[in-house]
């Protein structure tokens, strides 16, 4: 009844159809079939011996080669060091009155977060998403969903685990989103990743007083970052007059492409709001 | 043996592209380097052979990257089937066209991760770097794509001709002992 290459083309379409459905349900979520962990495991233990070989190979290289620029940056970091002290100083006083003026207003005290350090093994083998892979798993009481973070601010959250390594979503990943406060103006928005250095700053209304050099922190609605963790600074501002939301570029603290060491927030302090749902 | 052979190439390739090449300043947004691997597998290996592979490298590349699941297994799975077709008319000892092949085979997963980002993912915007990336992973792959292939096909070279003399040198110590 029908030809051959009618058969054919007939195939071609319904396997694209299936393949576009199945896709778009996929990338709508991170689905954990279970399995998937075996893949991470087999190939992330390589991935752990290879780094630590570089590392190695590299901390050589730095430590003893390197000696020449080594009694420069002495002198300089001397400079720098005095310089710390007075600001030291200075922030101390500062910290006392605050923790004065909490107690004053009866504020609760901001409970320190259990966090586990995690070494960076891996990064994503596509140009197109930004994860990386960390030595630490399930056995070490890792689950998805929770935060990694740096010294500087947000890195990113876990996607995946298997016994022993882990997948971490960054914050630059277009498939990230993060709930958002302007630290000076409590603009309120979502940080979304756009795979370059910066991301982007969305939903902030047009009314609200956003600048460039603006701190953005973590608001802490979204149930998976710590409310006052630093994200990045405000790089680019536009305001367009028939748009109901700004355009609002941020630059992360966190430098992606030096990242070895993460901490995973083992017990998020979350919101409220989150935690009621 | 040969699938020993399979299982460390593609070992290698993926530590080389996950540990290795991002932190090298020309390197890190280099092109998927299994890409030449499958085209090898289309124009050497017979379809049952090489699709076990390629749902496997599928499978674990998904599984190994922040990719919805599923993408890899896409782009690893036409690929093979275009190579499969292409072979019935291309000519593949070709040098320059095996270059053009592979370069093809970068664009088309990169049309399809693409496509996968912005049509079925949650932006609808093209990443800002997009073009750039994809150019670069175009040269890239037509610059150094045939080497990987000639790789492949001589290391398949000397594991059969290694088989060869394992099995008759096998077939003559029976022979000889029967005596």
């Amino acid at each position: 009844m029908f030809s051959k290459k009618m058969v054919l083309i007939v195939g071609v379409i319904v396997l694209i159809t299936v393949n576009i459905i199945v896709l778009s349900a996929t990338t709508k979520s991170y689905p954990d079939f279970g399995f998937g962990h075996l893949a991470l495991s087999f190939v992330a233990p390589f991935q752990e011996f290879v780094t630590r070989c570089i590392r190695f190979a590299r901390g050589i290289w730095e430590d003893y080669f390197f000696l020449v620029s080594v009694s420069q940056e002495n002198q300089h970091l001397k400079k720098s060091l005095n310089h710390v002290i007075q600001k030291n100083n200075q922030w101390q006083e500062t910290e006392l009155a605050n923790l004065r003026l909490r107690s004053l207003l009866n504020f609760q005290k901001a409970i320190t977060n259990r966090v586990l350090a995690a070494e960076v093994i891996g990064k994503d083998p596509s140009a197109w998403f930004k994860t990386i892979i960390i030595d630490k798993g399930k056995a070490d009481g890792l689950k998805r969903w929770l935060p990694a973070v740096v010294a500087q601010g947000i890195a990113g959250q876990i996607i995946g685990t298997s016994n022993h390594y882990s997948k971490v979503m960054l914050i630059i990943d277009r498939n990230s989103a993060v709930d958002a406060l302007v630290q000076r103006s409590r603009a309120r928005g979502i940080i979304k990743g756009t795979l370059a250095d910066q991301c982007r700053f969305e939903y902030v209304l047009q009314k609200h007083d956003v600048r460039i050099g603006d701190i953005v922190v973590a608001s802490g609605f979204d149930g998976v970052y710590p409310k006052g963790l630093r994200i990045g600074w405000v790089s680019d501002v536009i305001k367009r007059d028939a748009e109901i939301f700004q355009e609002i570029t941020v630059t992360p603290y966190v430098d992606f492409e030096k990242l070895e060491e993460v901490l995973i927030v083992l017990n998020p302090q979350q919101h409220e709001f989150a935690s009621q749902q | 043996m040969i699938y020993c052979f399979y299982m460390g190439a593609c070992l290698i390739l993926v530590i080389l592209q996950t540990t290795i090449f991002p932190y090298l300043p020309l390197l890190d947004r280099c092109y998927d380097l299994l890409i030449p691997f499958i085209i090898y597998l289309g124009f050497f290996r017979s379809i049952r052979e090489g699709l076990f592979l390629v749902l496997f490298l599928g499978f674990i590349m998904d599984n190994l990257s922040g990719s919805p699941f599923g993408l890899y297994l896409t782009s690893y799975c036409w690929l093979f089937i275009g190579i499969k077709w292409a072979t019935t008319f291309v000519q593949v000892g070709n040098r320059l066209l095996q270059s053009l092949v592979v370069a093809s085979g970068v664009l088309l997963q990169n049309l399809i991760f693409i496509g996968a980002l912005t049509f079925v993912g949650p932006n609808l915007k093209l990443p800002t770097e997009a073009g750039s990336t994809v150019v670069i992973q175009i040269l890239w792959a037509f610059a150094t794509g045939p080497v990987f292939l000639v790789f492949f096909r001589y290391i398949q070279r000397r594991l059969d001709d290694l088989m060869k003399e394992i099995v008759s040198g096998r077939t003559n110590f029976s022979l000889s002992s029967r005596r």
